[in-house]
């Protein structure tokens, strides 16, 4: 799985190159046009993406469960919907810089079809782009494009989540992100004084190794009777998942 | 603007946060730089890849194929190039202004600028880390008939 994927990214990256290289060689003038446009597209970048994960960050570690299943939940209803669209198109930036938001406030507890509106609104339901719009093409163009547009996002949201179930998209992720929460989780629990006492250098390698099996918890000197029982637990529920998936 | 104000939000809840409780915190910046570690390398090449394909191919070409006389045909090739090919707004609405004026299908332009925005061909891949595949596939085929959808009811209108 690590291999794959890891063979996928570089895929990637040697694909541009050769392409870019390619280009260059076949027609110089078209090559810094891409070049000067990559660069325009990483300022968005560097400007959008730091803020967009470090509110992925704050709302994963700060709001509670009960306020995302509240308010995004499945029983949310329309209200929820509603609010959706609202933090969609108040968002800065492109498509991508919506799925970690999206992904974070799914692991909460809100429900598909309200993840699959905010991240359509977020890109399609926008302020600055809609004074854009109107000013190229027209303003009754974009009035009724944009009224139009609202309905048919909560429509997406409806029925993708009619046609998937979440639990599909917590195993499709693969096994690799599902076993590294479960290092997270256990590396939360530990005393996090990477002292090194176990072998390891740092507790997070500590916690990949139990949870790969490839060590005891007992290793861990500094940590507690009680807190060991908790981190057994924790693995035997995985276990569990595991099984009745 | 609104980039501003996303920043100055993320900076002010951040600081909140660091005076509330420092461990958490810290947790938070783990987080996140472990989601711009996992995210932004693939990011950047998709979009230099988009940035190739724009050079590469002029807009004159785009204007050539979504003025076609054929009206169902330029509405599903305009929805086809939105999928494909991600614009930048300031550059896709003056395209479409422009097309609008010299004559081209209105039904055709509106399914184009709404796939354009909606439905993400090249950022697939980062979406199908986040969620997987069948989600993504699921969630943009259901664009693509959406905003053909809001295409023809926008013919009826206007």
């Amino acid at each position: 799985m690590i291999s794959t994927s890891s063979i996928k990214k570089h895929r990637l990256k040697i694909v541009t190159v050769i392409l870019y290289l390619f280009t260059l060689v076949v027609n110089s003038e078209i090559f810094f046009t891409a070049i000067k446009t990559t660069a325009g597209y990483l300022k968005e970048m560097f400007q959008i993406l730091p803020a967009v994960f470090i509110i992925s960050g704050l709302i994963t570690v700060w709001v509670p469960k009960e306020v995302i299943i509240k308010n995004f939940g499945k029983e949310s209803g329309l209200k929820g919907k509603l609010i959706s669209v609202f933090i969609g198109s108040i968002s800065a930036g492109p498509i991508y810089a919506a799925f970690p938001v999206a992904f974070s406030l799914l692991g909460k507890g809100a429900s598909i079809s309200n993840i699959v509106i905010i991240i359509s609104s977020w890109a399609v339901v926008k302020v600055p782009m809609m004074i854009v719009e109107s000013k190229f093409i027209g303003f009754q163009f974009m009035i009724i494009r944009g009224i139009l547009t609202v309905p048919a996002i909560i429509f997406i949201g409806y029925m993708v989540e009619k046609l998937i179930d979440k639990q599909e998209i917590i195993k499709d992720n693969g096994k690799e992100a599902k076993e590294s929460n479960l290092v997270i989780k256990v590396e939360n629990r530990l005393p996090q004084y990477n002292c090194g006492g176990c072998g390891y250098d740092s507790c997070r390698k500590f916690a990949e190794a139990i949870v790969k099996g490839e060590t005891k918890l007992e290793k861990c000197s500094i940590s507690s009777e009680e807190l060991r029982k908790k981190i057994t637990n924790i693995l035997n529920n995985n276990r569990q998942i595991e099984l009745t998936n | 603007m609104t980039t501003i104000i996303l920043i100055l939000i993320a900076v002010i809840s951040l600081l909140w946060s660091f005076i509330k409780d420092k461990a958490k915190t810290k947790k938070t910046l783990k987080i996140s730089t472990k989601l711009f570690k996992n995210t932004f390398s693939e990011v950047f090449f998709i979009m230099a890849l988009v940035a190739l394909f724009l050079a590469w191919i002029p807009q004159s070409v785009i204007k050539t194929l979504l003025g076609s006389s054929n009206e169902i045909f330029s509405i599903l090739l305009g929805a086809a190039i939105g999928t494909i090919t991600i614009i930048p707004a300031f550059v896709a609405f003056p395209l479409a202004g422009s097309l609008l004026k010299s004559g081209s299908n209105l039904v055709a332009i509106a399914a184009f600028l709404t796939t354009l925005t909606m439905v993400g061909f090249a950022t697939m891949p980062i979406e199908i880390k986040y969620f997987g595949k069948k989600f993504t596939l699921i969630r943009n085929g259901i664009s693509i008939i959406a905003a053909i959808l809001i295409a023809f009811g926008m013919g009826v209108i206007l």
